[in-house]
């Protein structure tokens, strides 16, 4: 296996730890598009971990054989590499196992971590709230206006009394509408990838700005559905009071919660108060070929012959 | 036949409404609308206790307790999703996070543009 896989592998990844998810978070399209941004970020992370695993891979059972497969089986199998193994083939090697072994575990520790934690806040609010107004939605008894979800395989939908009192009929259909949106879609989902680069790779500077990106489209994207399940004459207008009175209810910040960024909030009243045109049919499809290739380009790399 | 749940959230309910320690035999006596049997009662008291909600003391019939009032038990609640950090983002979506003063009132001038 000569080295020119690996070195297209290698490329890859630098662009994909860098250059590719800064000017994703910067671009102005994904906004008009959350659900094709989405998809795009999704092709970005899994490529991205393909192709620095890869790498490391490739170059270090290059002595074994002609291609990935090839190589790992005669590896697996104990065979003698064909060409002599030097020490950068088993350091690579190493690094490509200690790599795959921790974005893995941390998925499924924070997978298992996250679900713990879900379930104990579920039992807790089975047993302190009471029905709500809509037929899915719990209340719970406290001032601060909030509203949220949590998602799994019994999902709950929690309004606190504050929220119901600060809000209208339509502004509290809509918040309902908007977390809906997470549970049906399926929003936690796609973060949990990005959750563990975050925390598997905090040196990337590029982990913490996908997580950020992610975290923002999948509010839009709820928005974006929500609206479609409104009534009313403004559904935008009505969601984008329904967002303000929340975030800034109870004259800002109660006692004991962390403020977020105001940049985000304001990106999504924004996006519905003055809303851009929707992404053209021809720029939707190129960005999801382009999603798709760049999964395709790292696993043809890993797969073929090497060059 | 009312589920666990639900059975929970009335035993919950009598336990916060009575002053001292409850024993089973009353809890189930309490109940009888739900035609639940005593055996059903610890099956749910122990489902309580595991989880941290429920107590009971060492006095022969045992008395069962809540360890927390309903106050408290949804104040500690609110007080871990409005204080959630950054990396427990992923246990629960909240509608949006509350900013502070000034950002509230950039939304609010948004508004009434």
């Amino acid at each position: 296996m000569l080295p020119a896989t690996a070195v297209a592998l290698a490329v890859l990844a630098a662009l994909l730890a860098w250059p590719v998810p800064a000017a994703l978070a910067r671009a102005h399209w994904p906004v008009r598009d959350p659900l094709v941004a989405l998809v795009c970020w999704q092709a970005v992370g899994l490529a991205g971990g393909l192709s620095m695993i890869g790498a490391l891979l490739v170059h270090g059972l290059a002595p074994w054989g002609h291609s990935l497969p090839e190589a790992w089986w005669s590896w697996v199998r104990g065979m003698p590499a064909a060409d002599p193994v030097r020490g950068d083939h088993w350091v690579t090697m190493t690094l490509a196992a200690v790599l795959a072994v921790e974005l893995v575990g941390v998925l499924l520790l924070s997978w298992v971590r996250v679900g713990r934690t879900r379930r104990r806040h579920r039992e807790l609010l089975e047993l302190v709230v009471e029905p709500g107004p809509h037929a899915d939605a719990r209340l719970l008894d406290h001032p601060a206006p909030v509203a949220f979800c949590i998602p799994g395989a019994r999902p709950l939908l929690v309004l606190s009394s504050g929220m119901v009192a600060e809000l209208d009929e339509e502004q509290l259909a809509a918040v309902v509408a908007h977390e809906r949106a997470h549970l049906a879609e399926h929003h936690h989902l796609l973060l949990l990838p990005f959750v563990a680069w975050k925390s598997a790779l905090p040196v990337l500077p590029a982990a913490e700005r996908a997580h950020c990106s992610v975290r923002e489209l999948v509010e839009m994207r709820a928005d974006d559905v929500a609206l479609g399940s409104l009534p009313g004459a403004t559904p935008r207008r009505t969601l984008a009071e329904a967002i303000v009175a929340a975030a800034g209810g109870s004259g800002g910040v109660p006692s004991g919660a962390l403020a977020v960024s105001g940049a985000g909030v304001r990106a999504r009243v924004v996006r519905l108060l003055e809303p851009a045109d929707p992404l053209p049919p021809a720029a939707r499809w190129s960005a999801l070929v382009a999603a798709v290739l760049l999964l395709l380009l790292p696993t043809a790399l890993l797969l073929l012959p090497a060059l | 036949m009312a589920s666990l749940g639900e059975l929970e959230r009335a035993v919950m309910e009598r336990l916060w409404a009575a002053d001292g320690p409850v024993a089973a035999t009353r809890l189930r006596d309490e109940l009888a609308d739900r035609g639940v049997a005593l055996t059903t009662v610890h099956t749910v008291l122990t489902r309580l206790e595991q989880k941290g909600f429920v107590r009971h003391d060492d006095s022969r019939p045992r008395g069962f307790s809540a360890r927390a009032s309903r106050e408290d038990h949804a104040a500690d609640l609110m007080h871990e999703v409005l204080g959630q950090a950054a990396d427990r983002q992923a246990v629960l979506a909240r509608f949006v996070g509350s900013v502070n003063e000034d950002e509230a009132r950039l939304l609010r001038e948004l508004l009434g543009r």
